[in-house]
């Protein structure tokens, strides 16, 4: 193996690679929050007693995640035009693509996480005059998010890596830079090994934060 | 909206889907084969005891945990073979990327299956005089596998979605097959979403299999009714 590893490349276009990584941040920053919004929503709507809500709600899930996220993210940026008539920007099919994806994996945590609270809780709160929705935000939610919360954070990485799908579609985030100048230096190796590193440096703490909540709720419950 | 649908373009041409879906399946077979091979010696090495094959192994997993998966095809096809001196084609550089990233990802099934299993169980077996070979196997695996199971086939599952990203590199999987399609026929909207229809249906009867799989071994994770 004689190859002599050379980052000059590398440091050279560290402006454009800081560039992709503001995109895949902002990718992330909306994508997250609107999933979550929307996961809540979709997970009371499979709760509900209405039957056509509910098979709604459950078969949004099933929907999307059961398709790779590639296929929606083509989907939208291709097909969803012809349908709607509406010609939407790489950055908005993407953020809606990884949006829709993301809400539908953070619904599940949310109907996990309502289940597990003992039933008797809702009826407590009603008794008292509660409505639903007061039950939902005061005596629901405050008690079952922190047992939420590891299984949030690994949504939010696994959102995190899927943001790179964008690329695809030329949105101008990190990997498509990567990409792009590998491409111009004729330096993929350092280049895409410079991308990876940038990727596992933004992801990881995250990975580490939830390993260490998840043993200590562990711990509490314990 | 008064769009009209017309799948007689994606009607005739079929055959090409069809290769694209053998394609699909094919290295994700392959990959879930290698991956678990992978995810063994990964899982061998970090319980071996001896930081110096456990800690590279470490490493190695969190890095493929932590980056994501489009990374690994690009450098997979683009970067390895500066490395190595050897140019790639798209299936083996497709089948690389997935084999070591489950790989990855099944070395820690497979380790917190083995570690799940009482620390009594192990001592009990070498107290009997087992040596350590024989109390993983006769003892330790047992007990370890079924627990391995449910995760296992959610890996498995998440390893077959991400297959769709091979069709980047120009392998014919799938989605590549649907693109060529697309480009012969103008008809998106039908094309995409009769690939997503048959990744849909895939996954699906796959998951019934899994979930009656898991129903049989007794090592059903999901709640009742779920």
């Amino acid at each position: 193996m004689d190859f002599t590893w050379d980052f000059s490349a590398v440091l050279q276009n560290w402006p454009a690679l800081l560039k992709g990584v503001g995109v895949t941040a902002g990718l992330w920053a909306v994508a997250f929050p609107a999933a979550m919004l929307l996961g809540v929503l979709i997970a009371l709507g499979a709760r509900s007693k209405h039957r056509l809500i509910g098979a709604a709600a459950r078969g949004y899930m099933e929907l999307f995640r059961n398709i790779p996220i590639l296929i929606q993210l083509v989907w939208f940026f291709y097909a969803f035009p012809i349908v709607t008539g509406v010609q939407l920007s790489p950055y908005v099919a993407a953020l809606l693509a990884l949006t829709l994806n993301a809400s539908a994996y953070c619904s599940e945590i949310f109907r996990g996480g309502i289940a597990s609270l003992a039933q008797g809780q809702w009826e407590g709160a009603c008794a008292l005059g509660m409505q639903r929705a007061q039950v939902l935000r005061r005596v629901v939610l405050p008690q079952v998010l922190k047992r939420m919360l590891p299984a949030f954070t690994n949504r939010g990485i696994e959102l995190a890596k899927n943001t790179s799908v964008a690329s695809v579609i030329a949105v101008h985030e990190l990997m498509y830079q990567g990409r792009a100048l590998s491409a111009v230096s004729y330096r993929p190796l350092e280049m895409l090994t410079a991308v990876a590193v940038i990727y596992f440096v933004l992801i990881y703490p995250g990975a580490y934060a939830a390993g260490r909540l998840e043993k200590r709720l562990a711990l509490r419950s314990a | 909206m008064n769009y009209a649908w017309d799948f007689s373009g994606v009607w005739s041409h079929r055959d090409m889907l069809l290769a694209g879906f053998v394609g699909t399946m094919k290295i994700a077979a392959v990959a879930i084969a290698l991956g678990v091979v992978f995810g063994v010696v990964l899982a061998a090495l970090r319980l071996s005891g001896r930081r110096w094959l456990a800690l590279p192994a470490l490493w190695f997993i969190e890095f493929y945990r932590n980056t994501p998966p489009l990374v690994h095809f690009f450098w997979a096809f683009y970067a390895l073979p500066v490395l190595i001196g050897v140019s790639l084609d798209p299936y083996l550089a497709a089948v690389i990327a997935l084999s070591t990233q489950s790989g990855a990802f099944f070395a820690e099934v497979f380790r917190g299956g083995v570690v799940s299993v009482e620390r009594g169980q192990w001592e009990g077996a070498r107290a009997i005089g087992m040596q350590p070979h024989q109390a993983l196997r006769r003892v330790v695996l047992p007990q370890a596998m079924p627990r391995m199971v449910p995760p296992f086939i959610e890996r498995a599952f998440e390893l077959i979605k991400t297959t769709a990203l091979a069709s980047t590199l120009a392998y014919s999987d799938l989605l590549y097959q649907a693109m060529q399609v697309n480009s012969i026929t103008f008809r998106p909207l039908e094309v995409y979403t009769v690939v997503a229809a048959i990744f849909f249906c895939t996954l699906l009867v796959l998951s019934v299999g899994a979930r009656a799989l898991e129903h049989r071994l007794g090592v059903s994770t999901r709640p009742q009714g779920a």
